[in-house]
């Protein structure tokens, strides 16, 4: 009883002082909580989308996917003949069935040719106005979409785009280009995430989507009342056979969410993976918070040893305090937790994706979770400074300081933290050497582990060094206060050493990844400048296929010299060793693609694999299954026929570009896919006739400037596009690695106001012998820029090895310039000084404002 | 009195007079209303140079805050307060500052040095807070007086109390000083260490013409001054000249025995 009344008087005393520890704790709860909540939250809104908009029971073609969405390399939905939706009227049960048609492959522009798709991934979608669509969505303007002419916009497009009624849209499909004016602007009952939907009539959709009459994608049924949807669909199946795929509302929905699960719970587990990282460099401040209470309270717990506390009732009493500002800080964690996942659901609604809080969902899982991690994390932080305060000894109540530092302990940690560095190193470079990547892999976790764990255990050893380094280069400048603020940076040098550890986590990870990322764009663009012999790259930046008239027009552009085509098609390969592989993308392309992407071959030349009936294949694949030159491999082609091919080049695997493709001719493919089944183009390559390099980039854009999906980039261009692309995903994740730096930041500013607490004698002391406010402020920002700058240093340096490292392992995937980025490297550690001397802010001014005398009667 | 032909340089004010420091009807009251309580009631006070003063007086007579209002660590509530010919009183922090580093020296009765420099950077101190270099020959002569000459380059944690407080001593003497304040700066050391540091204060009087006013409530400590006032209850109730530790001794007794039947 009495240990838990010291506790709750300790912590309450020292609240101030645990109030960062417990923001640390706070924030790491919170990002968690959060996660869980926005992706709940997320998975909520679909689920509720799926269920409300799947009718009782829906038909389509046995080629479209189980979610209904009709994407396909060939441009076109598939669809069913017209004469499903008159067979299943008859069907006992259904009440009502519909033909509907739909496609998602088509690019929506409006008059002045701006894209009006979604720029958050999700889909856009032209079909028909349907009953069931009905059900969920209201006609708020206008009126339903009648005749050729007219089209009907969902609410969130029009407001996103200020669409008005009588504007006119024109729709880009595999059939051609058509323009139809707005009649009417429907609003979603429910939340709908982010979809563009445009609606037309049946025979507009079927002539401007299909370019046939009297076809659905998909035919929607209603049960009759007393008839299940299971019922319904057995009678359905009955009826037409197994042609058609057949669903009941549940597996629609079910199909769908397990679509979007994939997406959900790679984006929840990134999350978590940053919240991991956030908790681990709390830790480092909780545990300094402890030691430094300790430190501080060394006199009092010796007092309480030398009256008759034992060991376990001091460590016990530490403890209690750990766990009590465990539950406060993942308490208010778990609610600044929801807070947040509203904050990601409002910016993500301006990035198109709108999720709505009236589907707010905190699973009961959420919040304790993230209590029984935050109080775990809490006391077992705690756990090493309450063993410590056990050991005080009763003597300590007698002396004048504190304990004498454990120097043996420190070596010893010390030793270990090397071999541990050292180890690590060592597996940092088998990772280089490694031959495999599983191997190499298994490698660098393990380097990037042990190097870790052992930088944060010698960290205090190289803080001496480091410091004392930085602070001669640094500090010497600003005379005495430099040197006191060396001095004081030095003088606990674990404490340096863990404050500088947080930060160096989160900067390891910022230098390593824009190590790689860099790497990434320097060994792409090296291998663009040796191996792409074109001028110009035709593709949509979502991956969608190229109508074929926009092809046309870049073929009748005439400063270009050749224009290649580019498809890709799915194929099953049945290979020499008699295994039958599933699943591959073969690349069929005109025969210039062998000098507009020049893939340096193994064996063969590989404008031999355009020849009739043949192909190549990667390096690789041809080891896996035997495969020789002129080996044949029986090639099934999706949705046609099984050819003989002969294998006449086999391409290296050691490339960025195209790895692993395989290639053939589009002749070949012709050859066995019948042509309603052709894919279309997924790229475009153009070349200009000498000289004309200028023109023909004018004449090109010109050209597709009806389709504004459509990007035309020269080499240069692709290069940009390629950097920008890496360097959002990079931006990204600082943008999440921020919350542990943050974190980091909230540690330093942790030590430096603890250590003024601890300090406030020796700052009375300088006070009235004459160090101005000013002064003392300048030596409290010097000391908190040198523990920053530590942090950086190690942090930086870590995450250049680590960075380098993977890169090594990377080459084996092509990835084969190492490209260290300078000027953020540079950057980040000048950042980091400013960091210092942010976090310097408060506790500075905090020992400005100390009364001197006060000061100097300190105990 | 061998003060006048040996008053140190300054570099600052121009003109000295006979008075290093004075204090006009200092009042110094904490609280208000009810609770209110008078720490200095009206203190006229004049520290002479060149001597060493001793303020003596009952726990709680206000000897340390008369100290501390002196030095420029207090304020007061009324009356003022002059350092040769500056008024401390109404200072602003940045000038007071300036004022303790430049022109005060300071001994405290414990934890008078920075335990992350060593004794030489300590006693140095003041003059790197300021910028400007020690007189080589002047903290040669300091250190010397002291006898620190082979502990310099030790840490506060290396050093005995005794020796600590010299260092002390040497600090608040390096920078020439227009005057010393202590407080207590033997309250915490044995008799022998005690007399040494008294002996070093005294021979800086008496050698180098230093101007020191000492809080203490030690009557031994005290006969080591030139100068003994007494005070009580804010008041300054009594003065000695020429101390001797007996005669100490028996002041004390008799305002002890005062106190004890008013």
């Amino acid at each position: 009883m009495t240990v838990l009344k010291t506790s709750m008087r300790n912590f309450l005393a020292h609240k101030g002082r645990m109030a960062l520890s417990a923001i640390a704790v706070l924030l790491s709860v919170a990002f968690v909580c959060g996660t869980l909540v926005f992706t709940d939250t997320m998975s909520t809104t679909f689920d509720k989308l799926f269920a409300a908009t799947a009718s009782d029971v829906t038909i389509s073609s046995k080629d479209s996917s189980n979610t209904g969405e009709t994407t396909s390399n060939t441009g076109k939905p598939p669809v069913m003949p017209g004469s499903v939706l008159s067979e299943v009227r008859k069907v006992e049960g259904v009440e009502d069935a519909e033909g509907t048609v739909f496609s998602t492959s088509v690019t929506v522009i409006d008059a002045e040719k701006k894209n009006l798709s979604p720029t958050s991934g999700a889909p856009t979608i032209v079909g028909s106005w349907n009953r069931t669509d009905a059900r969920t969505m209201e006609i708020t303007e206008g009126s339903a979409p009648k005749g050729a002419g007219q089209v009907m916009v969902d609410a969130d497009t029009a407001d996103k785009h200020g669409l008005k009624l009588g504007d006119e849209i024109r729709w880009i499909t595999a059939v051609g280009t058509h323009s139809a004016k707005i009649s009417g602007i429907t609003d979603f009952t429910i939340t709908n995430p982010g979809a563009a939907l445009f609606y037309t009539d049946v025979p507009t959709a079927q002539r401007t989507l299909v370019g046939e009459s009297d076809v659905y994608t998909s035919v929607n049924l209603t049960a009759a009342p007393g008839v299940s949807d299971e019922q319904l669909k057995q009678n359905v199946l009955a009826a037409i056979g197994g042609d058609y795929k057949v669903l009941t509302a549940k597996e629609t929905a079910d199909e769908n969410q397990k679509d979007v699960e994939g997406f959900m719970s790679v984006m929840k587990y990134a999350l978590l993976g940053f919240a991991g990282v956030a908790f681990l460099v709390g830790i480092f401040l909780i545990i300094n918070t402890f030691s430094m209470l300790v430190a501080q309270r060394t006199r009092e717990i010796g007092l309480m040893r030398a009256i008759g506390s034992s060991r376990k009732q001091v460590n016990r009493s530490v403890l209690i305090e750990a766990l009590l500002l465990g539950v406060i800080g993942s308490v208010l964690g778990v609610g600044a937790g929801v807070g947040l996942a509203i904050g990601l659901m409002k910016i993500m609604s301006q990035i198109g994706m709108d999720l709505s809080t009236r589907d707010l969902t905190i699973a009961w899982t959420t919040p304790v979770v993230g209590l029984v991690l935050g109080v775990l994390v809490t006391v077992l932080a705690a756990y090493l400074p309450a063993r410590r305060a056990g050991k005080i000894s009763p003597m300590a109540a007698l002396r004048d300081a504190g304990t004498p530092a454990d120097a043996k302990a420190g070596w010893i940690r010390g030793l270990i933290g090397l071999v541990l560095t050292g180890a690590g190193g060592f597996a940092l470079y088998l990772t280089s050497e490694a031959d495999k990547a599983s191997e190499g892999s298994l490698w660098l976790g393990l380097g990037v582990v042990l190097t870790l764990i052992g930088l944060v255990l010698i960290g205090p050893l190289l803080a001496g060094g480091v410091v004392r380094v930085l602070g001669a280069i640094l500090l010497r400048i600003f005379g005495p206060i430099g040197r006191m603020a060396e001095r004081n940076a030095l003088r606990n040098p674990r404490r340096t050493g863990a404050t500088a550890s947080a930060l160096m986590i989160g900067l390891a990870l910022v230098a390593c990844l824009s190590v790689v990322g860099s790497s990434m764009v320097a060994s792409a663009t090296e291998e663009l400048d040796k191996s792409v012999g074109t001028d110009f790259i035709v593709m949509q930046d979502t991956g969608q296929p190229i109508p074929p008239q926009a092809v046309e027009r870049v073929k009748s552009v005439s400063s270009l010299e050749r224009v290649t085509e580019y498809k890709v098609h799915e194929v099953a390969l049945g290979t020499p060793d008699g295994e039958r592989v599933t699943g591959k993308d073969i690349s069929a392309a005109d025969p210039t693609y062998a000098t507009d992407l020049r893939v340096e071959t193994v064996q063969g030349d590989l404008a031999d694999a355009y020849r009739p009936d043949s192909m190549s294949v990667p390096e690789k694949f041809a080891e896996d299954h035997g495969i020789r030159l002129g080996s044949t491999v029986d090639v099934a082609f999706d949705d046609g026929r099984t050819g003989e091919l002969t294998v006449r080049a086999i391409t290296t695997s050691d490339t960025v570009i195209d790895g692993g493709a395989m290639y053939t001719s589009i002749d070949t493919l012709a050859k066995y896919v019948p042509a309603d089944k052709m894919p279309l183009d997924l790229m475009v390559l153009a070349s200009a006739k000498d000289g004309q390099q200028e023109a023909a980039y004018k004449d090109l854009k010109a050209a597709l400037s009806d389709y504004p999906q459509l990007k035309v980039r020269d080499q240069t261009d692709y290069k940009e596009a390629l950097q920008d692309q890496i360097g959002q995903l990079l931006n990204m994740i600082y943008g999440l690695l921020a919350l542990a730096i943050i974190v980091a930041i909230l540690g330093v500013v942790n030590t430096l106001a603890l250590s003024v607490v601890e300090r406030t004698r020796e700052i009375g002391l300088m006070r009235a012998i004459g160090l101005s406010r000013r002064q003392l402020r300048r030596m409290i920002r010097m000391e908190s820029v040198v523990i920053a700058l530590f942090g950086a240093l190690l942090g930086l340096g870590l995450g250049m090895g680590w960075g380098a490292s993977a890169q090594q392992l990377l080459a084996l995937e092509g990835l084969k310039v190492l490209d260290i980025p300078w000027p953020t490297i540079i950057g980040v550690f000048i950042g980091s000084a400013f960091v210092g001397l942010f976090a310097a802010l408060v506790p500075a001014f905090r020992a400005g404002r100390m009364n001197v005398l006060n000061a100097i009667a300190t105990e | 009195m061998t003060s006048a032909v040996t008053i140190p340089r300054h570099g600052g004010t121009g003109s000295r007079t006979a008075v290093a420091a004075r204090a006009r009807q200092v009042v110094k009251a904490y609280g208000s209303g009810e609770t209110r309580v008078v720490a200095l009631d009206h203190v006229d006070v004049d520290i002479a140079r060149g001597q060493f003063t001793a303020i003596m007086g009952p726990s709680g007579s206000g000897k340390s805050t008369l100290m501390h209002c002196l030095a420029g660590l207090d304020t007061v509530t009324s009356g003022k307060i002059y350092l040769d010919d500056t008024e401390i009183t109404g200072l602003k922090d940045k000038k007071l500052t300036q004022l303790r580093r430049d022109r005060i020296g300071f001994i405290f009765q414990a934890f008078n040095l920075l335990p992350t420099l060593n004794a030489l950077e300590n006693i140095t101190l003041p003059m790197d807070i300021a910028g400007r270099k020690p007189d080589k020959a002047w903290l040669e002569r300091v250190v010397e007086t002291v006898g620190l000459a082979g502990r310099l380059k030790h840490r506060p944690t290396q050093l005995s109390g005794g020796q600590q407080q010299r260092v002390a001593v040497a600090r608040a003497l390096a920078a020439r000083p227009e005057i010393i304040f202590g407080d207590e700066p033997t309250g915490n050391l044995d008799s022998r260490a005690g007399a040494e540091v008294l002996g070093f204060l005294r021979r800086s009087v008496d050698e180098l013409g230093q101007t020191i006013v000492m809080v203490t409530h030690d009557p031994v400590a005290a006969s080591y001054a030139d100068r003994v006032l007494y005070l009580a209850d804010g008041r300054i109730v009594d003065e000695m000249l020429q101390p001797t530790a007996e005669q100490v001794l028996d002041r004390m007794k008799d305002f002890d025995a005062r106190g004890r039947t008013s």
